[in-house]
């Protein structure tokens, strides 16, 4: 039992386990003990420093688009995200529901929505209570920076005029006098304008402190204002929940329709005069009508946990199309070093070529493939697909999984090559006195040998596509992660910065599962279990 | 409790009192919008249900920026678009990609404001003590920067500014501001595509939303722009707005809602549809209470800093969306037109309009050759559909949800003449010609065309 476990752990590289096993068996605990120590403990601690270094130095940074995050605003800032898509989703349901459940849910929010009336009351007197003291603070920290400006500029100015005037006076008495004079002259009119530069300076650092003074902020104001934001924010979502409910659920809108259409027909079948063909055409009309309302779906936005779906889709796309790609040229080059020559240019040109620059050209090109994307074979075909057709795939998302392929096909390309190369030349030998033909030996040999690093190699390139993923989908807008880093960023909301860090901790999160599972491939496919990495 | 059940239930048994529904071509949709405050009539006819009621499910989806929402409606990604009033015009007269681009509803009027950063406007106050004060004389005109721009200029240098897109209304905005000022914006011609020609500022474009981002990082002095990255600058204390498109011309045309000419054709009923939702949403905006107080922005402002609509925090919004413009921290004032989605007749697709554009983009070169009069004419015609506009507008009279005097009064879909810019200009969309050479900077044509 102890070794199976051992093993299996082993296998998914979850190394630091094991010593939690031993020692669970008694097996060398003060051994155990220490390494749990280091494998374990260490690694937490370092996080819960970085958490506490994170949390101490972040406020200390202020930027215009508002403060660095501390870990609690973005534990927010998720709770946010999470809520967005909850709210979503309770629409689309509500839109498909019974007449009983609705009737129901409409209870619910009714009794809600009567809650906030008094809740929205309280935080708004708050709120007015809030700002009136703090106008009171922030009046008494900007009046004296302003009085100062205010009056150092009227000194500036009388100043100015004042010396200017006496210039002017003096300036009348020259046409008398000879050079000497007038050079003098010139020099006090440098020196008035060394003064004026000085007096500006001077006037600018008190402006500094009025605007700086100007900038200050409470956060008991922005605590009240986030509250009453959050209940103005629920009842956005619950009055509009209320209609989906009511009049604009789907089960409303056939009923609507199937009245419509049994008066038409009433009126097509008891008419006796009138233009019959227009009474027809009417009650052909609404019956499609009613189909289409049938049939309809609430059109939902993409939320974060869709998008984080549908680019898990686009990066195994773009890896599958890259392995497709990468093996089978990975073991001609292999197998004959002619093959290996041919292709060396192309690797060592292409390789180093970034996503940003594969992208635009990949999108020019697939667009010209599908001039009119609705009605393409392949998008037609992939909407009959049961799970790829709620995640639509478009021209956009081809590009970007294009993308990902070119871009991470290289390293399974240069494995593999590497690993076809090296196979033993006794076991080739063996193959040959066996009279083995090409495909038994490719797949007898061959391929087994090479194994271990072609899948070395997958694993780096699904690494190298999820995160050219991101970038891809920055840039093309394909719905994704990427567009929501790229939406949260163009909103510039107070919020957005704290969105963003959410983002990094998710895409690292998927990230390390990712490299996790090729790790267990690796393994499994691996004669010594020694080849991997952590 | 009786009285709640039977409301509830007639909430669940829905009217039955709508009139008939089109028969739509195409019910489920994908509408693009670029998150600015202009685009709240798409945004709210799908979240007050208006695109419901005519039976579309329609879908509303961001784009980063102009060009990939216009590539994006050509190709078909998505059927329609908020659009800027040059970028149907332009598309189907060629410049830049070529298209043809259509639009039956004007989305709104003004709603624009030019910002320059901190420094600027310190060296504008020093140029012109006026300036420096907490409520300055409005509306300021660009004679305080241009000696910023000779200094910059004696020195090698060029002033950068920002604008959003080569044919979009702040380029003609910021080039009217700067040229009513003597200060040369650049003309485009066949070879030189930037516009930079003969310039003495160099304008560029940028997003809207990384506008700001860009002012801060010092790339750009100052730019043009929609609301919130007005605003957004001046919570962010980067910089300071100085002028509104309200300013430089009264109830300016700003954004439309386009179309392919083929979606168009295709779709006849579902553009009728679209315009009527469209149109509500934009009555529904301007709804006021009897003190002129309008009373449904805050509710719109809400709705619009939705994360997946414009996103941007409802205190930022709020403040140009509910009738007044916060120019400094120190400067709130009532602009109760900044933004009109409804009154002055605003949702009519005008070709006076259309024909101001053309105008434009033959002042500063972007038309590389001079057409007679009658082309300016054609072209509007081409473009802008009052016709789907009239027949959307005459249903909801019927439906009892717009009255008879809600409907523009045109005879043949041109604006009076109008002398509300900054400079006193009078434009008269039947006179092109004369309007293009009564520029001091500006391409003259000849004005024997005016006939033609």
């Amino acid at each position: 039992m102890k070794y199976k476990i051992l093993k299996a752990i082993d296998i998914s590289g979850l190394n630091f386990l094991s010593p939690v096993v031993r020692l669970a068996y008694r097996e060398n605990p003060r051994k155990q003990l220490r390494e749990i120590g280091r494998f374990i403990i260490v690694p937490i601690v370092a996080f819960l420093v970085f958490l506490w270094l994170w949390s101490e130095l972040a406020p200390h940074h202020r930027t215009k688009a508002g403060e660095v995050p501390t870990p609690s605003v973005v534990w927010e800032a998720s709770k946010g995200i999470w809520l967005f898509h909850k709210r979503e989703t309770a629409k689309a349901d509500a839109y498909l529901m019974s007449s009983a459940d609705r009737l129901k849910e409409l209870h619910a929010t009714t009794a809600r929505l009567s809650e906030l009336d008094a809740l929205e009351a309280k935080a708004n007197q708050k709120i007015t209570e809030v700002k009136t003291t703090s106008k009171e603070k922030f009046d008494a920290i900007v009046a004296p920076s302003k009085l100062a400006y205010d009056q150092k500029r009227e000194q500036f100015r009388a100043a100015n005029t004042a010396r200017e005037a006496a210039l002017k006076v003096e300036a009348g008495k020259l046409p008398t006098l000879g050079a000497d004079a007038r050079l003098a002259y010139l020099d006090k009119i440098r020196q008035n304008e060394i003064r004026t530069e000085a007096g500006k300076e001077e006037l600018k650092l008190l402006k500094a402190k009025y605007t700086e003074a100007q900038t200050k902020t409470f956060p008991e104001v922005k605590r009240a204002q986030d509250a009453v934001t959050s209940l103005a924010e629920e009842r956005q979502f619950l009055s509009k929940y209320m209609e989906m409910l009511g009049k604009d659920s789907r089960e409303s809108k056939s009923a609507e329709s199937s009245a419509r259409l049994s008066e038409a027909r009433e009126k097509f079948l008891t008419a006796t005069d009138g233009d019959l063909f227009r009474l027809g055409s009417a009650v052909v009309k609404t019956e499609g009508l009613l189909a289409t309302t049938e049939g309809s779906q609430y059109a939902k936005p993409w939320t974060l946990p869709k998008q984080i779906v549908r680019s898990l889709i686009c990066v195994f796309t773009g890896f599958l199309v890259a392995s497709a790609i990468a093996i089978p040229i990975g073991i001609f080059c292999g197998l004959s070093p002619t093959f290996m020559a041919a292709m060396t240019p192309f690797i060592a040109l292409f390789k180093p070529v970034s996503p940003l620059v594969w992208l635009p050209i990949i999108m020019i090109i697939v667009g010209g493939f599908m001039p009119e994307p609705e009605n393409h074979w392949l998008v037609k075909a992939l909407d009959h697909v049961p799970v790829l057709k709620e995640y639509k795939v478009d021209p956009m998302f081809i590009s970007s999984a294009l993308t990902v392929a070119l871009c991470s096909l290289w390293a399974t390309l240069v494995n593999t090559a590497l690993g076809v190369a090296s196979i033993d030349k006794d076991h080739l030998n063996v193959a040959r006195v066996l009279r083995l033909g090409f495909a038994s030996r490719l797949f007898k040999i061959v391929i087994p040998t090479a194994l271990p690093l072609i899948f070395a190699g997958l694993r780096i390139s699904l690494a190298v596509g999820w995160m050219v993923l991101v970038a891809a989908e920055i840039l093309s807008t394909s719905q994704g992660i990427g567009k929501f880093v790229n939406d949260m960023y163009t909103n510039g909301s107070s919020e957005s910065f704290a969105q963003m860090f959410v983002v990094v901790f998710i895409v690292g999160i998927i990230g390390m599962f990712l490299d996790r599972i090729m790790i267990v491939f690796q393994r499994l496919v691996s004669f010594d279990s020694g080849a991997a990495a952590i | 409790m009786r009285t709640k059940y039977l409301l509830l239930t007639a909430a669940l048994a829905s009217g039955l009192a709508h009139a008939d529904k089109l028969a739509v071509e195409k019910d489920e949709l994908k509408l693009g919008f670029i998150k600015l405050t202009d685009c709240a009539p798409i945004v709210i006819a799908k979240e007050k249900g208006f695109f419901d009621d005519e039976g579309l499910s329609v879908e509303v989806i961001a784009q980063s920026n102009w060009k990939v929402l216009l590539d994006n409606v050509i190709t078909g990604n998505i059927d329609g678009a908020h659009m800027l009033s040059g970028q149907p015009i332009a598309a189907t007269i060629g410049i830049g990609t070529k298209a043809d681009v259509v639009t039956p509803f004007t989305m709104d009027l003004n709603g624009n404001g030019i910002t320059v950063s901190n420094s600027i406007w310190e060296e504008m106050q020093s140029n012109d003590p006026e300036l420096d004060s907490d409520k300055p004389k409005h509306p300021i005109s660009a004679a305080a920067l241009k000696p910023i721009v000779d200094d910059m200029l004696a020195e090698g240098e060029k002033l950068q500014l920002g604008m959003v897109f080569p044919v979009s209304t702040h380029n003609y905005q910021l080039r009217y501001w700067l040229a009513a000022s003597i200060i040369h914006p650049g003309f485009y011609s066949e070879s030189d595509v930037a516009g930079r020609t003969d310039a003495e500022v160099e304008l560029s474009v940028t997003p809207p939303p990384q506008m700001p981002a860009t002012l801060e990082a010092g790339t750009i002095s100052g730019y043009c722009v929609g609301e919130p990255w007005n605003q957004q600058a001046v919570a962010k204390g980067i910089g300071v707005p100085v002028v509104t498109s309200y300013d430089i011309w009264k109830n300016n045309p700003e954004k439309v809602f386009g179309v392919t000419r083929k979606f168009a054709d295709e779709n006849p009923l579902t553009l009728v549809a679209l315009t009527k939702a469209l149109i509500r949403a934009g009555k529904w905006l301007d709804e006021t209470d009897a003190s002129g107080k309008l009373v449904n922005r805050e509710e719109a402002c809400r709705i619009l800093s939705q994360p997946n609509y414009v996103g941007a925090d409802f205190e930022i919004i709020k403040k140009s969306m509910t009738g007044t413009f916060t120019f400094q921290k120190t400067d709130v004032r009532d602009m109760p037109d900044f933004n009109v989605f409804f009154k002055h007749d605003c949702t009519y697709p005008w070709y006076s309009d259309g024909v101001w554009f053309l105008t434009q983009m033959r002042r500063w070169g972007q038309i590389t050759e001079a057409k007679p009069a009658s082309w300016y004419a054609e072209t509007a015609k081409k473009v802008y559909l009052p016709d789907v506009y009239m027949k959307a507008a005459e249903m909801l009279v019927e439906e009892g949800n717009l009255t008879k005097d809600d409907l523009p009064k045109t005879e043949d879909g041109y604006r009076t003449a109008t002398t509300d810019f900054m400079d006193g200009n009078s434009y008269d969309g039947k006179k092109p010609i004369e309007y293009i050479n009564s520029f001091e900077i500006g391409i003259k044509d000849d004005a024997a065309l005016s006939g033609k």
